[in-house]
């Protein structure tokens, strides 16, 4: 992002802030954050009256990213802008520290499909949660605060957020069998984890609002724990095993030594999940979104990484997300045949 | 064509050192974590000229042994896939297995080393 750039986005969003929130409305403290690879996220505060909000700006793929990225979009539906913010609204209504968002973008506003939300003060780097010392009090607790938020979560009515689309396991298998034929990138290990999945589907689960991209690095967290879950675009109705299986991917540890986001262990987890109200939890078919996520995510930084090869932006980020597919699929092995238990 | 000096190794280090060592201090936010990884993106290349055709030609010959005939890795790579994805290959199969935990492991040698150390709990 050039200087000049950052100029024009600074003044669409003063101009944003004081059509929904008043003048004067003037940005400042405009900063590109490192996080989403897919959203474009800013952080800012906005003057509006005599005071100055904290707040974040979220831009979907539209806006923000090349068109190239689009084929995936086509396949994996995401929950953007005013889809997003009644989504947050309902997360909320059901208990769940999900972002506040003040403005739901306008076409007039000309930056694209996205929110403004409240911003959060916390942590949302994995690798700091979980090796910085002012986390130590408070990281025994997070697996199981992970599992009290994920039961809220899925107790949220599906009826008020009915433009969410189901997805069954059946459902992003084949979605992601469209990926892997479309990027044409034949690797034996893609092959033995999709026919595994398909093997493996568990039987009828339980169909409820499930957020999609629960893992450490979508949570701020505090000294207090976890003050907010962020990044709800996949968010659908399905199998709420697969948010408990998203968090243990290994890759969402950063490279901490517990298997829930590297923070945690998985009975803190489950056990609180089911105090919470989220019902029983059976490990194994846990375990099966584990090692489905893995192929996902695999198959995620293919697309991403063929995506960015084929289209007219070669991003360094979406290159070198290209070169960590490996990482997933050893992961997956180390799953399904038990070398890493 | 003769081969150019300083070869192509030593161009990724100094360049990788400048980056790393000069500029990444002076950033901060966006372009800090931009920076970061550029350095591990050309840390792979710096990997692959060292390792890669090595690798290339072990991961040829096992599968020309698993598939019992000769050719390219890129079409033997190709011809195991879809063996595994029409269900001719059992899912537990050990030679299969084997070699495919050692291909993605000779290529994290070259993309991220790092995640073949060992982490704690499973």
């Amino acid at each position: 992002m050039s200087e000049s750039e950052s100029d024009g986005l600074q003044a669409l969003l003063a101009a944003a802030v004081r059509r929904h929130l008043g003048p004067p409305g003037e940005v400042r403290e405009l900063v590109r954050l490192t996080g989403g690879a897919t959203r474009a996220t800013w952080s800012f505060d906005a003057i509006v009256g005599e005071d100055a909000l904290p707040l974040i700006l979220q831009q979907s793929a539209g806006a923000a990213a090349p068109a190239t990225e689009a084929p995936i979009e086509g396949d994996i539906p995401r929950v953007l802008g005013a889809r997003d913010a009644a989504l947050l609204a309902a997360a909320r209504r059901a208990g769940v520290p999900a972002p506040r968002v003040r403005i739901v973008l306008l076409p007039e506003d000309q930056l694209g499909e996205g929110t403004v939300t409240e911003r959060v003060q916390g942590e949302t780097l994995g690798r700091r949660i979980n090796t910085d010392a002012r986390f130590a009090g408070v990281r025994p607790e997070l697996a199981a605060q992970c599992g009290a938020i994920l039961a809220a979560i899925h107790r949220i009515d599906p009826a008020g957020v009915d433009f969410l689309g189901t997805q069954t396991a059946a459902d992003q298998l084949a979605t992601y069998r469209r990926v892997a034929d479309l990027d044409d990138h034949a690797l034996p290990a893609v092959e033995l984890g999709l026919r595994w999945v398909a093997e493996n589907l568990p039987g009828a689960a339980r169909a409820c609002v499930v957020h999609g991209d629960f893992r450490n690095g979508n949570l701020i967290v505090g000294e207090d724990g976890v003050r907010c879950v962020l990044d709800w675009e996949l968010a659908h109705v399905g199998d709420p095993m697969l948010d408990l299986g998203w968090l243990c991917v290994k890759t969402w540890r950063f490279g901490g030594p517990l298997p829930v986001g590297g923070f945690g262990r998985r009975d803190d987890l489950f056990r609180a999940y089911e105090r919470a109200g989220g019902g029983p939890v059976d490990p194994a078919h846990v375990r099966f979104w584990e090692a489905f996520g893995c192929i996902k995510w695999a198959l995620m930084c293919m697309h991403r990484g063929l995506g960015a090869v084929r289209g007219e932006r070669r991003t360094v980020e979406a290159v070198a997300i290209g070169r960590r597919i490996e990482e997933p699929l050893l992961d997956f092995l180390d799953l399904i045949t038990g070398e890493g238990d | 064509m003769p081969a150019s000096k300083p070869e192509p190794a030593a161009l990724l280090e100094a360049t990788i050192d400048y980056l790393e060592r000069e500029l990444l201090p002076t950033l901060t936010g966006y372009h800090r974590f931009q920076c970061r990884v550029t350095v591990n993106v050309l840390g792979q290349v710096h990997r692959e000229l060292q390792l890669g055709a090595a690798q290339a030609e072990a991961e040829e010959a096992r599968l020309r042994a698993l598939l019992g005939h000769a050719g390219e890795r890129d079409q033997l790579n190709r011809e195991l896939a879809a063996r595994i994805r029409a269900g001719e290959v059992p899912l537990d199969d050990r030679a299969v297995l084997e070699h495919v935990r050692l291909s993605l492991m000779e290529a994290l040698r070259i993309n991220n080393p790092k995640w073949l150390e060992p982490t704690g709990e499973p």
